[in-house]
């Protein structure tokens, strides 16, 4: 996929840049440990692999969006019942990873049903498929007769802020992203591109990794990917409405005369 | 009711006195054609004069010999026979009360036929009692005819002969009189309607009764000059906001060509004006009304059409009637500065409710973002801000501002629209966030004036918030208050609060207003020297409005499950207050409640109050204080020139009264005519008047005067299925058919033999001898 940028467009993104960097900074939250952030669970091997990529989402979703960001993220336990402040939970890993015993498969389970969602992000390279081994075995013992599934190309997560047509991330290993649905939600995103490997920097700044085969293009489609899963993770199916807000109305006759008059 | 003469009555018969079995019949009467047929076969060689003489002989013989064996007799029997019942039903409603063929009713014209009918009456009273009932919606024996009135509310003659059937067995009737205009509003005259007058509706009727009924058709051949709203179809309840038909007939007789003003209103307020033309031959006009009502509840409906010059009947120009509008699903418009975690778990709840539809309006991107993507890359739409603020405002039940920034999107000129919207009714949440109350800018707005909570000014964007963690605190109306009862029972409600997950931050206000209850507060922070409202209600006008002054109540959803709870109290919470700011009934204090929403005219009407205390508990001897009050609209039958005249409301019962133990009163009351009434009841509770109203119609003519032409065509398919006739009015009873009595007793039986005479004798032996002398006289053996 293409970036196309205009010379204005991005001479007015550069200006908006300053002036949101400076609203951004100037926000009050009332608590500032409930703005939108990701926890990263700590478990099996491979969870800090990607240092600096969750601050780099975070920072660019801040940018892009309306959403105010917690910069930094929050390691936890899967037993730590912190868990239940924090509504998006990043799981990422590289490698093997121990079972989840009994208290962490509970916790977590609880944790997922009562409306948190979990976001996986296999960073292991291309060909290795062990951490994939772990989530499938893991995920049926979270959540027992909840099937891991690919996600239509019309899901709400590729249409939230930005309109893809797939996921991206630092690989190309998948062309979809795979979830569990509960009820109305999809609680479980799982991707197999590596997505945070696309966002780290390294402490002058550089990309930590390259991102291939698309490169810097492809890296720019990971982080709207990663946006639109913040974006999904905080507004659900609202996209999905909005797209039809005329039609609903209109479909509802929701007319109104003054005073109930005769039309 | 069967009565015997006193006298018996004789009646004579020829009968065959002998006892014989039919065997022994069967046998003498063949040994009879044997000797006859022998006879012929022995004189078929004689000369024709003396066979006919010799056969005569024999047969007359052969005739005595059998009238012997059969003993024939006179038999004489005194009988006494059970009167049948003739029934005579007279219609007397209201209709009947209309011009006859003369200046006279129908129901005078009918009196003085049938008083001419007396000579008849007396002669039938041998056989039949006549028994006379007066009809309507239903039978009710007669006594003395000329005390009927023609007050009847309906006409249904299938309903009166059906309970003439359950009077009286079915070998007791002779006959049913029916002496009618025709003008049947009931199940004959709908079938008529619909062409189906020989149908089985009316064919089972007439099956049951078993006897001819004989209609004495009575009214004017020409129809009389009338304008009447003969038909209404309406549902009784209709959504809010969703459109609503009402259709009507109205029909047009002996008048001329004429322009009618039409007018349909909801109470007072007028919602359609039209003009019927009449035209020369057509006497039934449909009219078609829809409208799209703006807010629950019942309203009376009043339906006008002008009056012809000269019409006599002026009340079937008007209907009124009552349509309860009620709310198919609260519509809820959620708008959001930006998303967020409370934005996230307060849209789910609101999508999950299946009593909301949701629309959703959220800031995903402002001009101080980034905008180095095309937009064609985006997902993101133009804020619809006039669509919803203005041109869809008052569809809206509810509208919810969570964390939404009154600056910027040109809210200006929106802001009075809301004010506007919650003074008339509308429900207002507003949520917060760091761009919400005073943060968002609202201070000295127009929505501020209806916020139940006073902003501050002139403080630095620090100022405005607080972002220490705390545990909100029920105060003494919380803990009462429907929004805030996770539980019916106070302790554990209390209880409930005291175990939900702490919040975080909080927006600064400058104080209560006036009026508003606050619910939930801050442990430490104060705000016009009393403790900083975390939840407060309040309203303006109609309009009900809450204030959460955080964004951290997700946590009531989420956090619950870490001790292996669920949201439950979170979405009791947020369910409580949707209901509170829809008025939603069962939550308001003070309801009056009607019996009925229509009484016939002389039908006592019962009001049903209840009130409930500052604890949403049934208020004991609250006092309050009942109203009922009659609205008048004028119309063109009033005299108004156009069909709109002026409306005039005049207070008929004034009552004060005191709830009981349940918090109830029960009031009852005789309205004095027709008319839409309101009955209101008013009481104070925590220093506040409060109230509530209902309404209802009271119409003397809920059918019989839609259609008053005398109909005699309704009357032809009920006679001729009974195997009686239509008869003019004064047709003479003696020309009508009907079933004989029955006989029930013999009294006396005296048989006189005819064999045992002596002539019979004589004759018996006189012609076997004669028969003999003339066979030896020509020689013959």
């Amino acid at each position: 996929m293409t970036l196309r940028i205009s010379r204005r467009e991005a001479l007015r993104g550069l200006a908006a840049a300053g002036a949101g960097a400076l609203t951004a900074s100037s926000a009050h939250a009332l608590d500032p440990d409930s703005r939108v952030g990701i926890a990263v669970l700590e478990h099996g091997s491979g969870y800090d692999a990607r240092p600096g990529a969750v601050e780099e989402l975070l920072w660019e979703t801040t940018k892009r969006t309306s959403i105010l960001v917690r910069k930094r993220p929050i390691g936890v336990k899967a037993t730590d019942p912190a868990l239940f402040t924090l509504p998006v939970l990043l799981w990422l890993g590289n490698g093997d990873a121990p079972p989840l015993d009994t208290a962490e498969v509970n916790l977590l389970g609880r944790w997922v049903r009562a409306g948190g969602l979990l976001l996986i992000d296999d960073a292991s390279p291309e060909g290795a498929d062990a951490f994939d081994a772990v989530v499938r075995r893991e995920l049926p013992r979270l959540l027992p007769g909840r099937p891991l599934a690919r996600l239509s190309n019309d899901h709400t997560v590729y249409r939230s802020f930005f309109l893809l047509e797939r996921p991206f991330g630092r690989i190309d290993r998948s062309r979809a992203l795979e979830g569990i649905d509960l009820d109305d939600r999809t609680a479980v995103l799982y991707s197999r591109n590596d997505l945070f490997g696309a966002f780290g920097r390294d402490p002058g700044g550089g990309w930590r990794l390259p991102v291939v085969p698309g490169g810097d293009g492809q890296r720019e489609m990971a982080l709207r990917t990663g946006i639109n899963v913040l974006m999904y993770a905080t507004c659900l199916s609202y996209k999905r409405d909005q797209v039809h807000v005329t039609e609903i109305l209109r479909r509802r006759k929701w007319r109104v005369d003054d005073g109930g008059s005769v039309r | 009711m069967e009565t015997s003469t006193a006298a018996g009555t004789d009646v004579t018969r020829w009968v065959l006195l002998s006892d014989w079995s039919i065997g022994t019949l069967t046998l003498v009467v063949g040994l009879c054609l044997a000797v006859v047929a022998l006879a012929v076969w022995n004189a078929r060689a004689l000369s024709r004069r003396r066979r006919v003489a010799l056969l005569t002989l024999r047969v007359l013989t052969v005739l005595v010999l059998l009238g012997v064996f059969l003993q024939p007799g006179r038999r004489t029997e005194n009988v006494s026979r059970v009167r049948n019942h003739v029934v005579v039903l007279v219609d007397d409603s209201r209709s009947m009360g209309l011009p006859g063929e003369g200046a006279s009713t129908r129901l005078d014209d009918v009196k003085a036929a049938v008083a001419a009918q007396s000579g008849t009456r007396d002669r039938w009273s041998p056989d039949h009692v006549v028994d006379f009932f007066a009809v309507s919606e239903r039978i009710r024996p007669v006594v003395n005819l000329d005390e009927v009135q023609a007050r009847g509310d309906a006409s249904r003659l299938l309903v009166g002969l059906s309970e003439v059937g359950q009077r009286y067995a079915a070998d007791t009737l002779a006959a049913v009189l029916v002496y009618t205009d025709g003008a049947d509003n009931g199940a004959l005259g709908a079938a008529v309607a619909r062409g189906d007058a020989q149908g089985a509706v009316v064919r089972d009727t007439v099956a049951r009764l078993g006897v001819p009924i004989h209609a004495f058709f009575t009214g004017p051949e020409s129809p009389p000059k009338d304008v009447a709203i003969a038909n209404v179809r309406f549902d009784e309840f209709a959504f809010v906001h969703n459109a609503v038909s009402i259709e009507a007939e109205i029909t047009v007789t002996g008048g001329e060509s004429a322009a009618l003003p039409v007018t349909l209103r909801r109470d007072d307020v007028v919602l359609a004006r039209r003009v019927l033309q009449t035209r020369d031959g057509e006497t039934r006009y449909p009219f078609v009304f829809e409208f799209v009502p703006d807010k629950t509840g019942k309203s009376v409906f009043t339906l006008d059409v002008g009056v012809l010059e000269g019409e006599p009947i002026v009340e079937n120009n008007r209907r009124q009637f009552v349509i309860r509008v009620i709310r198919d699903k609260i519509r809820a418009l959620q708008v959001v500065g930006r998303p967020s975690w409370d934005e996230r778990f307060l849209r789910q709840l609101l999508k999950r409710n299946p009593n909301v539809d949701l629309i959703s309006f959220f800031i995903l991107r402002t001009p101080t973002n980034l905008m180095l993507v095309p937009s064609d890359e985006l997902s993101l739409i133009p804020f619809p801000t006039q669509e919803l603020f203005e041109a869809q405002l008052g569809s809206f039940d509810v509208i919810i501002f969570q964390n939404f920034t009154s600056r910027g999107y040109d809210m200006d000129q929106y802001l009075p629209l809301i004010r506007d919207f919650v003074r008339n009714g509308g429900g207002f949440v507003m949520i917060g966030g760091d761009v919400s109350f005073a943060s968002g800018g609202y201070a000295g707005t127009p929505i501020e004036e209806f916020l139940p909570v006073d902003l501050p000014r002139d403080r630095a964007p620090s100022a405005l918030i607080d972002t220490a963690a705390f545990k909100p605190q029920l105060t003494e109306a919380g803990r009462h208050h429907p929004i805030t009862r996770l539980s019916l029972e106070r302790a554990e409600n209390e209880a409930l609060w005291a175990g939900l997950p702490g919040l975080t931050g909080a927006n600064l206000v400058a104080g209560v207003k006036p009026g508003a209850t606050v619910l939930l507060e801050h442990p430490d922070l104060q705000a016009g020297g009393r403790p900083a409202p975390v939840v407060v209600a309040g309203g303006l006008g109609e309009g009900r409005v809450l204030a959460v002054t955080t964004d951290t109540t997700w946590r009531w959803d989420l956090g619950p499950a870490a001790d292996g709870g669920d949201n439950r109290h979170y979405y009791r919470f947020f369910g409580n207050a949707i209901r509170w700011l829809i008025k939603d009934p069962a939550l308001e204090p003070v309801r009056v409640q009607a019996d009925r929403d229509r009484y016939p005219q002389g039908v006592e009407a019962t009001f049903q109050v209840r009130v409930l205390g500052a604890d949403y508990l049934p208020a004991n001897g609250a006092q309050v204080r009942l109203e009922v009050e009659r609205r008048t609209y004028a119309d063109a039958a009033a005299g108004a020139p156009d069909g709109v005249g002026e409306t005039r409301t005049e207070v008929l019962l004034q009552q004060p009264g005191e709830t009981n133990e349940q918090g109830e009163l029960v009031v009852r009351w005789l309205p004095p005519g027709d008319g839409a009434y309101a009955v209101r009841v008013r009481t104070v509770l925590a220093g506040l008047e409060v109230s509530d109203d209902d309404v209802f119609v009271v119409s003397a003519d809920p059918v019989e005067m839609r259609q008053i032409e005398a109909r005699r065509d309704t009357l032809e398919a009920l006679a001729s299925l009974s195997g009686g006739r239509v008869h003019a009015l004064r047709d003479p009873w003696a020309n009508v058919e009907r079933r004989a009595p029955r006989v029930s007793r013999v009294n006396r039986r005296t048989d006189e033999p005819l064999w045992s005479g002596g002539l019979l004798l004589l004759i018996a032996v006189l012609l076997p001898t004669l028969e003999w002398t003339l066979r030896r006289r020509w020689g013959l053996s």
